[in-house]
């Protein structure tokens, strides 16, 4: 079943086209890897299929229009007057709080849960802002280089995650220079603007 | 939205800077204003409201500046358009909570330093009621002023605002008058409650389209 459609998208900055008439499917339980050079407009299509930005021409289609996404852009969405522990109490409620603590763990963050977010390494925030998926998985994961800062054992982790979603039918559109060990669709944008 | 709510409560709480600020702020204006001139040239009473209500602009722009801007910097807002597919509900609620948390003490300082300059112990309650309402109508104003330059430095935006909050010092100063001569208070508190109800649903709504045209 088809998830999300793209159907001749196209992006324009102050009349440089970044991607134009691009057109692909998403389905249920697939993964599509979104390739391509700096600058080439990776992340304004993942914004553009979340609805963030609004594409310049074509449109994006869902199977449900209340479809439920877990996003980890550039931006990792954590507070850092706040520790760890906090930055979890306020994105999940009770019952979602034990298993983002276990991924806590599970990321070897728990030695710093107390600690002010703004004294961690970049590495160590990415994970804490990744737990935002890991925890709470939904119909679609979008990930915007999600590799970046990861050690290997976080990396791994992140990939057997991603492989199981895969097998649950969650689907997964993603930017990374890094290529997963997880099957999926490539959209090249490098050759893409005109 | 009352998860929100008690979301929002315990960021502005952590963050002791965005809201101690303005009080202190405030306490630091009331007590150096009657420090700073020669008490017994001027009768401090007739002017001295006028004094709270700068003051009260004063804080509720300070209070204001960042109030949007952390959530746009960091990706908040743009997880929050993807759950909520508006900021309706997050305008709504930071409004709210900056206003218990920031606006209600400011009303409360201010009526304390309003009697104790020489204003009848038995007006508290109606200034009180007073600086409140107004600081419902401030707090609104200057945070849809903040959400129109959130990328530009939010400060810019707020005061661009601030022409728009004229009016409601006129409205505040009509309104301790009336306090100050016992007429027609009722009115004007009906009155500022009416505008701060109708201002507090439609204002979320502006703020949440200017915040839409940042994300994009």
């Amino acid at each position: 079943m088809t998830l999300l459609s793209a159907q001749k998208i196209s992006y324009s900055i102050n009349d440089k086209k970044l991607f134009h008439g691009l057109s692909f499917n998403v389905q249920n339980g697939e993964a599509l890897h979104v390739k391509g050079s700096n600058g080439s407009g990776k992340s304004t299509l993942l914004r553009i299929l979340l609805g963030i930005t609004p594409p310049s021409k074509g449109k994006i289609e869902r199977s449900n229009p209340d479809l439920k996404i877990s996003y980890l852009g550039h931006k990792n969405a954590i507070k850092n007057y706040l520790t760890p522990a906090q930055n979890l109490e306020l994105l999940f409620n009770e019952s979602e709080l034990g298993i983002a603590l276990k991924w806590l763990r599970e990321l070897d963050l728990s030695s710093v849960q107390e600690e002010l977010t703004s004294n961690l390494s970049f590495g160590q925030k990415k994970k804490l802002a990744l737990i935002r998926v890991l925890a709470k998985p939904q119909e679609l994961i979008v990930l915007d280089e999600p590799f970046v800062g990861l050690d290997q054992d976080a990396s791994q982790i992140l990939n057997n995650f991603l492989v199981n979603q895969l097998s649950n039918q969650v689907s997964l559109i993603f930017t990374s220079h890094i290529h997963p060990d997880v099957e999926c669709k490539v959209l090249d944008l490098s050759n893409n603007s005109a | 939205m009352l998860r929100l709510i008690s979301i929002e409560s315990f960021k502005l709480f952590r963050k002791l800077k965005s809201w101690l600020g303005p009080l202190l702020i405030l306490v630091l204006v009331l007590v150096a204003f009657p420090l700073s001139i020669d008490i017994s040239q001027y009768d401090l009473e007739k002017f001295y409201f006028s004094i709270i209500v700068v003051s009260l602009l004063m804080t509720a722009f300070v209070a204001t500046e960042g109030m949007f801007e952390e959530d746009f910097e960091d990706g908040s807002l743009e997880q929050e358009f993807l759950i909520e597919k508006d900021f309706y509900k997050l305008a709504l609620c930071k409004i709210i909570v900056y206003v218990l948390l920031i606006g209600v003490p400011i009303a409360f300082i201010g009526s304390i330093f309003s009697f104790a300059n020489g204003v009848a112990i038995g007006s508290f309650p109606k200034v009180f009621l007073l600086l409140s309402l107004s600081n419902l109508l401030l707090f609104n104003l200057f945070a849809f002023g903040n959400s129109l330059s959130i990328n530009k430095g939010a400060m810019l935006g707020v005061l661009s605002s601030l022409p728009l909050a004229l009016p409601i010092i006129i409205l505040l100063g009509r309104a301790i008058r009336s306090v100050q001569f016992g007429d027609g208070f009722s009115e004007m508190i009906a009155l500022m409650a009416g505008v701060g109800l109708i201002v507090s649903a439609l204002m979320p709504l502006i703020i949440s389209a200017a915040l839409k045209t940042h994300i994009d």
